[in-house]
């Protein structure tokens, strides 16, 4: 039925018409992966839990996943990533926690999604989400065999609302893995988003819902709903960003062209035009598809076609709730529903005929450099606007406390103070009251009944309380992706900071989240200031060898047009062009061609964690950082060395050979001056 | 979890309500310990239960329970002991105390009314508590500064104390013989001799702000406060003049206050020293503007700081804890190596067998995080400017012939020229320091006095003829130009 084989990882086949065509009936079940465990992994050495008890403690607590708690989700997280040995475990106890109240009995298929409350699958689903973006490996592996029928049958059974949130999640999984790519695998992937959306619909209980599809459709189309949704998708996560951040100009620039996009496709465009915006919103939201396997990934006809319409746009819900928002930013947004979808959002927004007019242009662009190039095009065009200003490391952004937190904040501490100040004690008595019982122990651990399970930090069991302890979690998140992305690396000792940074050390409500920013993002500044220059110098150092019989021609630079610089090599005895690379079978110069996919790239990581800010697409923070390019270091040798294992250096003195002044100097300079220096 | 599944030697220990396990370590040995049930602390840093906290590098600690707990201990350190005799209650009370002086300054400086009913105390109300722990050698004054601490930033009011060592025979944060003051946010751990006080920011992530503290570091160079009391009073007063700049900024810090640990000698020593010792007090007195001497088990100590300073701040003597250990001197020289050893690789304890490194935690945080890799380098000689501060060997004044005056003040910084034979260079411990104002109009004869650390360094080689010397420094960021501000101690990289 399609050219993606349900054996694409191995699996018994139960492709397209196992799931796709069930039937409507209860008691309906999966063979698939629960009735026969997976072969027990391995015992590893040191087995403190046995696998026994682990099974039992995990799905005990995931037994209290009974509503959207982060903090349960972050725990169990945790704990997944703590014991990945167990990866299998974890999977049968969230697979069998999800059909555990995705199979009520007795109940007839119409009935069920009014039935079976939403909210308990949602966030086993969250959870696994978590899980398989944050510990990538192994659990979206270990995942991917059973996530395709427990998507599609948890899809099935619940209300519009939950439905759409699952639609956000899925929309979040095509680039949740750490290399951008299908979190569980495209063909995983494929066949959920076409049991969604896909061709099969008529025998899916879907169809009572929604049986307005306006557009009829042969087969390989792309409905306009399916289009409509993910449009909705990203505009929904734009105008968060917005909200978030006033000032963000190139948000307001993409809102602008997704509205326009919008008004567009509400209007009524031709399949080609919609299989074409399609693409482009794609190409907008994940990297382009440079080094992606399979070719029938990307272009858009193959994608399946669909006979009804999915959740139209007038159903689509209000953004997500707070699970989703507060999950990378610790800012409150109080997001209410943007009214997603009025139709006549798009004219009162720009006139039609002008959206028209730049839509077109974005099409005709499309069409005359072909689809993947022209979106790149595009996006390098835009990214041209941007200022270079790139935060290399996302920073916790500051707490702006909501009137009501604030109003929380003022009331817990009264409430301390007045405890405190009724106390007895007075630094003058502490000398004659030493063996006089303390209620020190009621201040330091009964009244903050809450505790992070990682370093002990205690919060009061408030909503408050409740809030902190998730933004410490946080924390602990980011630390623990950050560790596992240095890992290897190796530390140092940092310097001491100055007297000026010392006395002004900003400190925010939970100092420990905004800790030096000033010190850090100027360090930062730096590092990335020196890496850039590293990485000018390596990229300048390369060179591609002319074939022979060229050395008499002039080759041009296809991106800046300027002739590449002919040199003979006198160790190789041969002739080279400078600064160059050879990318399919053109030469570039080496740091135009670095700048553009830089820059590509660039686009779709911010635009990414843009859309990060408020959807469901925050566990995958991963990604924005994953994408920057792997630190290469100056080396002055034009030959292409192999690094060295950087893990080999932890702990080990590292041997600097004679810092000769002129390295010294040129370590030395600030990297500001040396940045202006070398741009003259 | 049952029992065989416990690691080998593993014991199992219920303490009572308010009753503490103390241990110490010998060297290169390590310890875990993890909380079962109930509630612990080890000096004022609460145990999550269910993890294993390593300790190594000689640690001496005490994990204290006040309701009760069990834990498990493997493997058996050599010397161990529970004790139902602690002086947590009086540091508890000293806890609330000094908690309800910070909430009446921080009422106060924000302008609000203090609470109906409120008696007023002996004491300024307004004032946050500014504390100076004074004490004999080995009665646990670090160990009362860091309860105290751990104490207020667990309060979950925002606190961030600023807590500052002045004993130079305690590098803090830094490396022996640095005076030092950081802001404290998030509990202490204590796993490590040489980490008293938490660790210094390094570039490894840390989830615990106290594993990663900004200390405001001066360089006193030697171990002895009385070798150069003059040099020691100036790094104090700079230290707190720094310290009302900060508490300037925001009232919380303000009220949040400050606790001063000092060195044995401020309170102890031979007769001759009485004016020195005085002078020092009087030092940390006036700068850090003490409303409050803690006077840690010394009667006679305590009556003669009443004597002193009753009129015009409160002195209270507590108890010392019985836990403390005699250190001697060999004790103390290892500790020093071991800081130093720290300031560059970081910490790495193997945990003891059985233990699976993945359950393990030092101070919260993983175990590889604290493993550091410094970088050795080759320099010219010149390309460092490296000064002493007053005469190698000083003799005191006392000594000088009737009417003699210093050649060399104790204050003058003198150039050291490293390519001579005899600069006694090779493996001293040189202290880097922030570059001078780059204003000329602004620059004065002894500025380099006031200059704070940046980072150490160590010489590890010295090549006269080719004029070079080889250099361990904590990171890979050159030196060169630098001014360097050299001591008494000395270090061997083994």
């Amino acid at each position: 039925m399609s050219l993606y084989s349900q054996n694409y990882y191995g699996q018994p086949s139960y492709g397209g018409p196992t799931y796709a065509a069930p039937a409507p009936q209860p008691g309906y079940q999966y063979q698939y992966p629960q009735q026969s465990p997976p072969p027990q992994s391995h015992s590893p050495p040191h087995v403190f839990i046995d696998p026994a008890s682990f099974r039992r403690d995990y799905s005990s607590r995931l037994d209290q996943l009974q509503f959207n708690s982060r903090p349960i989700i972050q725990s169990l997280s945790f704990y997944a990533q703590e014991y990945s040995r167990y990866a299998d475990i974890v999977a049968q106890c969230l697979d069998s926690h999800i059909r555990k109240y995705a199979k009520p009995e007795g109940i007839t298929w119409d009935s069920c999604g009014f039935c079976v409350p939403p909210w308990m699958k949602l966030p086993a689903f969250y959870l696994l989400d978590a899980i398989s973006k944050n510990v990538y490996d192994p659990y979206a592996r270990v995942f991917a065999p059973f996530v395709i029928p427990l998507f599609l049958e948890t899809y099935r059974l619940v209300d519009d609302n939950t439905r759409s949130k699952m639609d956000e999640m899925l929309l979040t999984w095509r680039t949740g893995a750490p290399n951008g790519k299908e979190l569980f695998g495209l063909a995983p992937q494929m066949a959920i988003e076409r049991g969604i959306w896909g061709d099969q619909a008529a025998s899916t209980p879907l169809l009572y819902l929604s049986a307005r599809s306006d557009l009829p459709q042969g087969p390989n189309q792309i409905t306009k709903a399916q289009v409509m949704s993910e449009l909705n998708f990203a505009l929904q996560a734009k105008e968060r960003a917005i909200q978030v951040n006033p000032n963000d100009m190139t948000s307001k620039h993409h809102l602008q062209v997704l509205f326009q996009l919008r008004g567009l496709v509400e209007a009524g465009v031709s399949q080609d035009e919609l299989g074409q915006i399609l693409s482009q919103l794609r190409g907008l939201v994940r990297p382009p598809p440079a080094q992606a396997p399979p070719a029938p990934q990307a272009p858009q006809t193959q994608w399946p076609a669909t006979q009804f319409a999915p959740p139209a746009p007038t159903t689509y819900p209000p953004p997500p709730a707070s699970y989703p928002n507060s999950y990378s930013t610790p800012v409150s947004v109080k997001s209410e529903p943007i009214a997603p979808s009025v139709p006549a959002s798009a004219e009162t927004t720009i006139p039609t005929n002008q959206a028209h007019l730049h839509i077109s242009s974005i099409l005709s662009s499309l069409m005359k450099s072909g689809l993947v190039s022209g979106s790149a095009v595009e996006v390098l065009k835009e990214s041209k606007e941007e200022p270079m200003e790139q935060e290399p490391e996302e920073e916790p952004k500051p707490i702006t406390p909501s009137a009501e937190d604030l109003n929380a904040i003022k009331n817990a501490q009264a409430d301390y103070r007045k405890r405190i100040l009724a106390e007895r004690m007075e630094t003058s008595l502490v000398e004659n009251s030493i063996d006089d019982p303390t209620s020190v122990s009621d201040f330091l651990y009964d009244y903050l009944s809450l505790q992070c399970q990682q370093c002990g930090i205690r919060y009061p069991d408030t909503t408050l309380g409740k809030k902190r302890l998730e933004d410490h979690l946080d924390l602990h998140f980011r630390q623990n992706r950050k560790l596992s992305q240095n890992l290897g690396r190796g530390h140092d000792r940092s310097w001491f900071i100055s007297v000026e940074d010392w006395v002004h050390e900003p400190l925010g409500d939970t100092p420990s989240k905004v800790r030096m920013p000033r010190v850090k993002s100027a360090r930062v500044k730096a590092a990335a200031l020196v890496e850039k220059m590293e990485r000018a110098i390596d990229l300048e150092s390369r060179y591609v060898t002319i074939p022979p019989g060229d050395e008499a021609k002039l080759v041009a630079c296809p991106i800046c047009k300027e002739t590449l610089q002919i040199e003979f090599l006198e160790d190789e005895e041969e002739w080279i062009w400078r600064n160059a690379v050879k990318k399919d079978d053109r030469v570039y110069h080496a740091t135009c061609h670095a700048e553009a996919t830089a820059s590509t790239s660039n686009l779709v990581t911010r635009l990414k964690s843009e859309l990060g800010t408020g959807s469901r697409a925050s566990t995958p923070e991963a990604n924005s950082s994953r994408s920057t390019p792997p630190l290469v270091r100056a080396r002055r040798s034009p030959s292409r060395s192999p690094s060295s294992s950087p893990s080999k250096l932890v702990g080990v003195k590292r041997k600097v050979e004679h810092e000769d002044p002129s390295s010294i100097a040129a370590d030395h300079t600030p990297p500001l001056k040396k940045l202006a220096l070398s741009q003259l | 979890m049952s029992t065989q599944n416990l690691p080998p030697d593993t014991q199992v220990l219920v303490l009572k309500p308010e009753s503490e396990y103390r241990f110490e370590l010998d060297p290169d040995t390590a310890l875990a310990i993890k909380l079962v049930r109930g509630k612990a602390e080890i000096f004022g840093a609460e145990l999550v239960p269910g993890k294993y906290y390593l300790f190594g590098v000689e640690c001496k600690a005490a994990v204290f329970t006040w309701k009760g707990c069990t834990i498990e201990i493997s493997p058996e350190p050599s010397t161990e002991y529970d004790s139902e005799d602690t002086p947590m209650r009086a540091y508890g009370n000293l806890h609330i105390a000094l908690e309800k002086m910070r909430v009446r300054s921080l009422l106060s400086l924000s302008g609000s009314s203090l609470a109906p009913g409120e008696s007023q105390s002996t004491t300024k109300p307004s004032d946050p508590p500014r504390v100076l722990v004074i004490g004999p050698a080995n009665s646990g004054k670090t160990t009362l500064c860091k309860i105290l601490v751990n104490y207020c930033v667990r309060a979950g009011q925002g606190w961030s104390p600023i807590l500052v060592n002045v004993d130079p025979n305690d590098g803090g944060w830094a490396v022996p013989g640095a005076l030092s003051a950081a802001a404290v946010h998030d509990p202490i751990h204590t796993y490590s001799a040489a980490t008293s006080l938490g660790s210094a920011a390094t570039t490894a992530p840390m989830s615990l702000a106290s594993n990663t503290l900004f200390p405001l570091v001066y360089w006193y160079g030697h171990a002895d406060s009385k070798r150069n009391p003059k040099l020691m009073e100036r790094l104090i007063r700079n230290i707190g003049e720094n310290l009302e700049e900060r508490f300037d900024q925001k009232p919380e810090n303000k009220a949040s206050g400050c606790i001063v640990d000092t060195p044995a000698l401020f309170s102890s020593g031979p007769a001759a020293t009485a004016e020195a010792r005085q002078r020092l007090i009087r030092a940390c007195v006036d700068a850090f503007r003490i409303n409050t001497i803690l006077v840690v088990g010394q009667e006679k100590l305590s009556a003669e700081m009443k004597k002193i300073y009753s009129k015009q701040l409160t002195v209270i003597k507590v108890p010392k804890s019985g836990g403390v250990v005699d250190l001697d001197n060999t004790f103390r020289e290892r500790v020093h190596s071991h800081q130093i050893h720290t300031y560059m690789y970081g910490t790495n304890i193997r945990p003891p067998p059985g233990i699976p490194s993945n359950l393990v935690f030092v101070a919260g945080e993983p175990n590889s995080d604290f493993i550091l890799s410094p970088a050795s380098t080759t320099v010219n000689i010149g390309d460092l400017s490296i000064f002493r501060i007053g005469t190698e060997a000083m003799a005191p004044v006392s000594a000088l012939p009737i009417g003699a005056k210093r050649v060399v003040s104790e204050m003058q910084p003198i150039p050291v020229d490293a390519s001579l034979s005899g600069s006694g260079l090779l493996n001293r411990v040189l202290a880097i320091m922030a570059p001078f104002n780059p204003d000329e109009n602004e620059r004065y004869d002894e500025e380099v006095l006031d200059l704070t650390v940046r980072g150490f360094v160590v010489v590890t080689g010295l090549d006269l003829k080719a004029k070079r010397m080889t250099i361990l420094k904590p990171n890979r960021d050159s030196i060169a130009g630098k001014t360097a501000v050299v001591g008494t101690f000395e270090w061997l990289d083994e």
